[in-house]
């Protein structure tokens, strides 16, 4: 830049509106609340918070150039690039970067580093930039069939669907309780873990997922008190394809800031962490997620990770890529490893090229539907009462099987076992034995065997023997022709009246209604029993509220919307600064005061303050300020020549000198 | 998606569809570290276990192997985790070795120190362990090898033992193939155990265990010990081997209740090896008695537990076991995995029975209704007289003579557990009984003019169910049974898969009372034959 700035200020001032949207995107923080005007963004810009925030995001070779940017202090482009030892294009691509996330700014002497960042340390003190800043360091890879790991990661996601889906439907059933923290005793995980043949950190896993994906939350169950239950987008979840069911889990997952992994280990305090509970989140985890998986996507195909090298050699990528960000990286990335194989996203090594498109936020739901088994409509029936289903159910068959037969075996096939018990369940819920028998030769690809015929028919014969029935009131009298004469009255159509015996009836009108009824009718009734209403209700599936989320599009919708109209509060807060006069050029709010006192900063101008000292005396002073910290301002004041301590509420104007 | 006929289910049973064109190539593939766990007619199932795959790892089998062919045969993606755990498990075999040291004689070494070192560390093997000579060897003493195996394999990292045997006393045996020779799959079993050291071999009944018995002892070229149940079993092992080896009567000596031989070949049963006075096991001098260069052990399913302490002291002979199953009732297959040794050899039934060695057997199970006066004596019956009232119900017999009747001429076994009802049985049908007070010498007298066809119908009892040989029973009624337990449903259909006359169909019919706690224990005969893949038919007494 020949000319360069006055102040930071003046070069965000200069920037075309989608330049300036960039930064906002960039460095979110900025733009909420929404600044008054560019002076206000840029000392925002400056703050402590804001700049470690956006350090946090720049690589290994933004910091060494940024790091060589402070040490020169007012520099030029090509004496960096000289004193940089990496090669000059990426170098000058991250200088831009600088630029661009209102890092380094082109001051009127030269380009030069945001004032704050001189007193931030830039990197850990044991992360040294010495040395090459070549780019990031490549990934040790083998070679692996590309369709073997589709293959074994359309596996793992087929499980993990039929998982999800076995764990709330069971829970659907018979809730677990929620602890008074949030959270899901230990008791139940164990359950869940040995219902679904999983360990407890994968049943960990599919519980926290299926709560990112809106499937699981908390809400009354029968009697009222809290317990995890599947919500009424479960029932929409179960209605899709199985494809489409990963892809909602699977994004689910990558998109959650909980570490389902720390599940079961203990808290500093050594207290047990149980799943669900709200404080497992880490604020770094989905980037390291993401990451994991951009740099995983960025392998050619026919590529994996090496078995023992891939993982630290991914760590040092990303030590690379963010050398700022926290000890825990390696361990969120050896769970990002852990959880993508559970969840079919990776597979030995590698991502699978299904799970590619979820990162660019696309449907990955056909690919991955080409890799799953079909669902098939037969099954197959064999003499030890078992049925094979050599493949995934049509849903429908699969419910009804469900009903006759019990589940032994789960995967990719099912194998079903017809039982007394099931066969009865089946008769309770109003299979005759002939639909039995349809039933089961009907969807079986093979001849019926004679035992399943005989366990049909022997069942069916000691069905019902007994019958038990659903009766609001009886009536009973010891003349019948007084029970038949009420039978064929006129009003008895309504009441819903049956003759188990000659001298009883029942209905199914309860008590209360009936009697009137029947006094109407002409029946002078007595109340026999007061007590002798049955009522039988069978408990239905209970669900919860889906938790409000907002779509992903909407989100970016609305950011954008935001940054806009940011952008457009920004440029009225200039224009009406602009137009202020020169005499009032002396800001009186606090904030007002900041943005100036941080301008004369990096300009390095002399400013004249109001300041209000412990007496309430108001006193203007000449001052060369120096630097903003925690609500104090460090400047050389010239009258009394010498270095103070400023404390900016006391500050009441600041107008050039 | 790749068409294969074997599916992999998550909970580690494999389903194998047999109607598919690979069946057979995928069967094959998988026996040897898959443990076939039920096999009806059109989806067999196997299963993963921890030692069925070091089964397959003591073959010589590695994780690779194993995985690439779940991969090639599997229908669908097979779950990433069951590969990794496979092959975790795989590699626990082997990581530490029983050895001779030159110097220190029996030694546990390991190139994997954090496990030799979490193994020094578990209480159960403290005791066992001498002094640690370096870094990966410890010394073993020799009396806890057997021992030691057995506590390694309970920690999960079971030992291969390369520390060899001693030869043992040498004596010729041959087989003598004149006019008959060894079935190709009998060699087999022989030659696989042979190469293996000690091992298991397992064939179904009626496959001729006996004659791989031979076999071994005709490799092994040494003075050997036989294990058997029983002393009928222990006369036809006798009769067997003077028949079809080298070896004559007078070096075959019988060490039973009655008589006591040592010889350079003997035949002792388990019962007189367990038989305990005073706290003592008298004769258990019988197994140091000569320095014998192969242990036979018959029906390993049925090894009592103190010959298994006995079998660790004697790591040092080559041991083989012959059974029809691994599964034994008492679930301590891990402990002939590391006794006696991994399974060898093993061919599932069914094949046998496609090979025509075996008869297929016809098994019927027939329902008998129980008039309104017995059931109501029934349903009013104390718990644990139930079971006896419904297996001796009256009507039976009169189901059991027209099954006789209907199979007129064939030699016909009816097997029962109360002896009442036997006798009761034997008076209709006029025939003898054979039961636990008969003599041994009337039992053998009866079933060798059975086995002429002399007689043509025996009743018998429970003593009938183990090893005894019947070659010629065609049809078997069991009309009571003490809770069709698997092993008993194996031993019974064994005496019938004898090789019938001119590929004879063989019937084994069940007569269960309805409506009974009878009827419950056919229902799991039902399900264990038909998971043996037998065909399996119900019927009303009244349609015989």
């Amino acid at each position: 830049m020949d000319r360069g700035y006055r102040s930071l200020a003046d070069q965000v001032r200069a920037w075309p509106d989608d330049r300036l949207s960039r930064l906002l995107v960039a460095r979110p923080d900025l733009a909420t609340p929404a600044p008054q005007d560019s002076a206000q963004l840029a000392a925002r810009a400056a703050t402590r918070s804001s700049l470690v925030r956006a350090l946090d995001g720049l690589d290994r070779l933004e910091l060494t150039v940024l790091d060589a940017l402070i040490s020169a202090g007012q520099t030029t482009d090509d004496q960096i690039l000289n004193n940089v030892s990496a090669d000059r294009h990426s170098t000058r691509a991250a200088l831009d970067r600088l630029r661009d996330l209102a890092l380094a700014w082109d001051s009127t002497g030269g380009l030069r580093a945001v004032t704050g960042l001189a007193d931030l340390p830039l990197v850990a003190p044991d992360v040294s930039l010495a040395g090459p800043a070549d780019g990031p360091p490549a990934l040790a890879t083998s070679p692996r069939d590309a369709t073997l790991v589709d293959r074994a990661g359309a596996g793992a996601a087929f499980e993990a669907v039929r998982r999800v889906e076995l764990l709330l439907d069971g829970w659907g059933a018979a809730p677990p309780g929620a602890l008074r923290s949030g959270g899901l005793g230990v008791r139940d995980l164990k359950a869940a873990a040995a219902r679904l043949h999983v360990d407890e950190p994968t049943v960990a896993l599919f519980i926290e997922v299926a709560a990112a994906a809106g499937l699981l939350a908390t809400g009354p169950d029968d009697d009222g008190t809290l317990g995890w239950l599947p919500t009424v987008a479960f029932d929409g979840w179960l209605a899709q394809m199985p494809a489409e069911r990963w892809t909602v889990l699977a994004r689910a997952w990558i998109g959650s800031n909980r570490t389902s992994a720390l599940v079961g280990h203990r808290d500093p305090a050594g207290k047990v962490w149980n799943a669900l509970v709200p404080e497992l989140v880490s604020p770094t985890v989905i980037e390291t997620r993401r990451m994991t998986l951009t740099a995983m996507a960025a392998l050619p195909t026919g590529e994996v990770l090496a078995a023992g090298t891939g993982g630290p050699s991914v760590l040092a990528r990303l030590e690379w890529l963010r050398p700022r960000r926290p000890k825990s990286r390696a361990a969120e990335i050896a769970w990002t490893f852990t959880e993508s194989a559970v969840l079919g996203i990776t597979a030995l090594g590698g991502l699978a090229s299904y799970a590619g498109s979820l990162l660019d936020g696309e449907d990955p739901s056909d690919a991955l539907a080409a890799l799953l088994p079909e669902p098939v409509d037969h099954i197959l029936l064999q003499a030890d009462l078992t049925a094979v289903a050599p493949g995934p159910l049509e849903a429908s068959l699969a419910r009804r099987l469900g009903v006759v037969a019990e589940v032994e075996s789960r995967g990719g096939a099912t194998v079903y076992r017809f039982t007394p018990a099931s066969v009865r369940r089946a008769m309770d819920l109003g299979w005759s034995a002939v639909e039995l028998h349809d039933f089961v030769a009907d969807v079986s690809r093979t001849p019926v065997p004679q035992p399943l015929t005989y366990l049909i028919d022997d069942t069916a014969r000691t069905f019902g023997v007994v019958r038990i029935g659903f009766a609001e009131a009886f009536l009973r009298a010891d003349d019948e022709h007084a029970l038949t004469e009420l039978l064929h009255h006129p009003a008895a159509a309504g009441m819903g009246l049956r003759r188990l015996a000659p001298t009883v009836l029942i209905s199914t009108t309860p008590l209360d209604v009936l009697l009137p009824q029947l006094r109407e009718a002409g029946v002078a009734p007595v109340v026999e029993a007061p007590d002798g209403s049955l009522h039988v209700a069978r408990p239905d599936a209970q669900r919860a509220r889906t938790p409000r989320r907002t779509p992903d599009g909407v989100g970016t919708a609305r950011d954008a919307a935001r940054v806009a109209a940011v952008v457009t509060a920004v440029r009225a807060g200039d224009q009406a600064a602009a137009a202020r006069p020169a005499a009032t050029t002396e800001t009186l709010t606090p904030i007002g005061s900041l943005a100036a006192l941080r301008e004369a900063i990096d300009a390095g101008v002399s400013v004249v303050i109001g300041y209000v000292d412990n007496h309430g005396t108001r006193t203007d002073r000449v001052i060369d300020p120096l630097s903003v910290d925690g609500g104090q301002l460090r400047a050389h004041d010239r009258r009394a020549d010498e270095v103070r301590l400023f404390a900016v509420h006391r500050i009441s104007s600041v107008r050039p000198a | 998606m790749n068409d294969g006929p074997l599916i992999v289910q998550s909970d580690k049973t494999l389903l194998l569809e047999v109607d598919h064109a690979r069946a057979g190539d995928a069967r094959k593939a998988i026996a040897p570290f898959a443990e076939l766990e039920r096999s009806p007619e059109h989806v067999h199932t196997y299963r993963l276990t921890p030692l069925g795959l070091w089964n397959a790892r003591a073959a010589g089998h590695d994780a690779e192997q194993v995985v690439d062919t779940l991969l090639s045969y599997s229908r669908y993606a097979v779950p990433h985790a069951l590969l990794v755990d496979i092959a975790e498990t795989m590699a626990r075999y082997g990581r530490l070795r029983l050895e001779k040291h030159p110097v220190h004689g029996l030694v546990l070494a390991s190139n994997d120190r954090p496990v030799l070192e979490e193994v020094l560390r578990a209480k159960k093997v403290a005791g066992m362990l001498g002094d640690r000579l370096d870094q990966d060897t410890v010394a073993v003493h020799p009396s806890e090898r057997g021992n030691l195996k057995q506590a390694l394999l309970k920690l999960g990292w079971p030992a291969e033992d390369f520390a060899g045997y001693v030869d043992g006393e040498a004596h010729a045996i041959k087989l003598a193939e004149d006019g008959w020779s060894l079935r190709p799959y009998q060699a087999e079993a022989a030659e696989s155990f042979w190469h293996g050291g000690s091992g298991v071999v397992v064939l179904p009944c009626g496959a001729g265990k006996t004659l791989v018995g031979a076999a071994a002892m005709a490799h092994a070229q040494a003075t050997t010990l036989i294990l058997v149940t029983n002393t009928v079993s222990a006369r036809q092992w006798k009769d067997e081997l003077v028949k079809r080896t080298s070896l004559t009567a007078d070096e075959i000596g019988e060490y039973s209740g009655t008589t006591k031989e040592i010889r350079p070949v003997t035949i002792a049963t388990y019962q007189v090896l367990t038989t305990r006075r005073k706290g003592v096991y008298p004769h258990l001098e019988l197994l140091d008695a000569r320095d014998w260069g192969l242990i036979v052990y018959d029906e390993v399913h049925l090894l009592p537990a103190p010959i298994f302490r006995m079998t660790a002291d004697l790591q040092a002979r080559r041991r083989i076991g012959l059974t029809a199953t691994l599964v034994r009732e008492d679930g301590r297959e891990g402990d002939v995995f590391s006794l006696i040794g991994p399974k060898r050899y093993d061919a599932p039934w069914k094949d046998i029975e496609a090979q025509g060695y075996i008869a297929p057997a016809d098994c019927v199970e027939v329902r008998v209704t129980l008039p309104s006066a017995d059931r109501l004596a029934y349903a009013t019956a104390e718990p644990e007289e139930r079971y006896r009232l419904a297996s001796c119900a009256r009507e039976k017999v009169s189901v059991v003579e027209r099954l006789v009747a209907k199979h007129q001429g064939a030699p016909t076994l009816v097997i029962g557990q109360y002896l009442d009802q036997l006798h009761e049985l034997a008076e209709d049908l006029d025939a003898p009984v054979i039961s636990g007070e008969t003599p041994v010498k009337e039992r053998q007298r009866l079933f060798e003019a059975f086995r002429s066809g002399e007689i043509g119908l025996l009743v018998v009892s429970k003593v009938a169910n183990f090893s005894i040989d019947l070659p010629s029973a065609e049809v078997a009624i069991q009309v009571s049974g003490s809770y069709g337990s698997r092993q008993e449903e194996a031993q019974r259909l064994g005496r019938l898969l004898r090789p019938g006359r001119d590929g004879k169909v063989a019937h084994f019919y069940t007569v269960v009372s309805r409506d009974t706690v009878d009827a419950d224990f056919a229902a799991n005969r039902q399900r264990f034959l038909a998971e043996q893949g037998y065909a399996y038919r119900i019927m009303d007494a009244d349609d015989i």
